[in-house]
């Protein structure tokens, strides 16, 4: 299977795969979630609320969330590696990425859970 | 009619200059002047301080790439005709100058050197040659006529934030050519070479290169087949082994 390239033994393609299963989760959730609008069309606090009611919905989310986050720390480990040289001052920047993700992880585990 | 044109070449002798500069020039060119390079030649009668490479003129050695109005090019089989006025030429980017429009090409040929561009094959020699199927030669096609003008690598952003660690385009088609050509016995060795974040994997897929090359080849597509036929490689390595040990994904220990 494909998940061996997910192991440190493939420093570069793990990260570079990483970013593309990831983006394939939030493909799907987008589809699934335009899908469910299109049929619920909730209008309204109470639709909403209900929309995201469901436990299975709120997992869902969050999933979709933890990709969305993982994708862009694989972005911006990237993107810092094309253009900071410094390698202090490019595991501070990266530090500073990774508690603003970790903290937005937890808002948004939050608001799915404190509706 | 008049056949004036005009350019604004970029300068730099760091012998006498402190900094680069352009300069403009105007020439009468004569009827037989179609390509860049003829106007090149006859800037140079006027002004032989002016210096290039050059060689076969006619877009086989590569040697006077360089960058035409804002694009990597050869000037030997770059029309004049087509060109806006005035042509602005600089030194292709990202590489040390040494004087004028001549480059240091030295990392270019280190990334290539980096990939082995050769067969390795430690069968005995045959007594001819080692042959090869119609169908596996083809495969080598759009890769083995690089030309090694540096144009690919050097309009691409990645080559020149990592010119040292990122193989870039040219280099990158060349180890996609010899791992694809069936004589060659090297495969895993070479798929290993690219595996660290730098050599294979900055390459963000912008296209550049595809975009200057002068012979039209296209090493964004040789690149993505290194990318895919690695993920094969690790199917087929998978199915082929039944005693595999325990593997960790970002610390967690799978399998």
């Amino acid at each position: 299977m494909v998940i061996q390239l997910l192991t440190r033994k493939y420093p570069g393609m793990r990260l570079w795969l990483s970013q593309r299963l990831t983006a394939l989760v939030m493909a799907a959730y987008i589809i699934g979630i335009l899908i469910l609008l299109a049929i619920t069309q909730p209008s309204g606090h109470a639709a909403w609320h209900g929309f995201f009611a469901p436990i299975w919905f709120r997992i869902a989310t969050l999933v979709f969330f933890v990709c969305l986050f993982m994708h862009a720390w694989l972005g911006v480990a990237d993107v810092l590696k094309d253009y900071v040289f410094n390698k202090t001052l490019r595991a501070y920047m990266q530090i500073g990425v990774d508690l603003l993700l970790v903290l937005y992880l937890f808002w948004l585990s939050f608001i799915l859970w404190n509706m | 009619m008049s056949n004036l044109v005009k350019f604004q070449i970029y300068r730099f002798n760091p012998d006498v200059d402190k900094k680069p500069y352009m300069q403009d020039y105007s020439i009468e060119l004569n009827d037989e002047d179609n390509m860049l390079l003829d106007g090149l030649m006859r800037l140079k009668e006027q002004d032989d301080t002016l210096t290039m490479r050059k060689s076969c003129r006619e877009g086989v050695c590569g040697s006077d790439s360089m960058n035409i109005n804002g694009k990597n090019g050869l000037a030997c089989i770059t029309k004049i005709a087509d060109l806006e006025q005035p042509i602005v030429l600089r030194p292709m980017p990202g590489l040390p100058v040494i004087r004028d429009l001549v480059v240091d090409m030295t990392q270019f040929f280190d990334a290539y050197n980096s990939v082995k561009p050769y067969l390795i094959n430690d069968n005995p020699l045959p007594e001819a040659e080692r042959l090869q199927s119609p169908e596996d030669r083809a495969k080598l096609d759009g890769m083995y006529e690089c030309i090694l003008c540096g144009a690919c690598t050097t309009s691409c952003p990645s080559f020149w934030w990592n010119p040292d660690k990122f193989v870039g385009p040219a280099g990158l088609m060349q180890a996609n050519r010899f791992i694809m050509d069936s004589r060659d016995q090297a495969t895993e060795e070479r798929l290993e070479n690219l595996e660290d974040p730098y050599r294979l994997y900055r390459c963000h897929n912008i296209m550049n290169c595809v975009e200057v090359c002068p012979k039209k080849l296209n090493p964004n597509a040789a690149i993505a087949n290194i990318k895919d036929l690695k993920i094969e490689r690790a199917k087929e390595n998978d199915s082929s082994d039944s005693t595999k040990p325990a593997k960790k994904i970002f610390g967690i220990t799978i399998g």
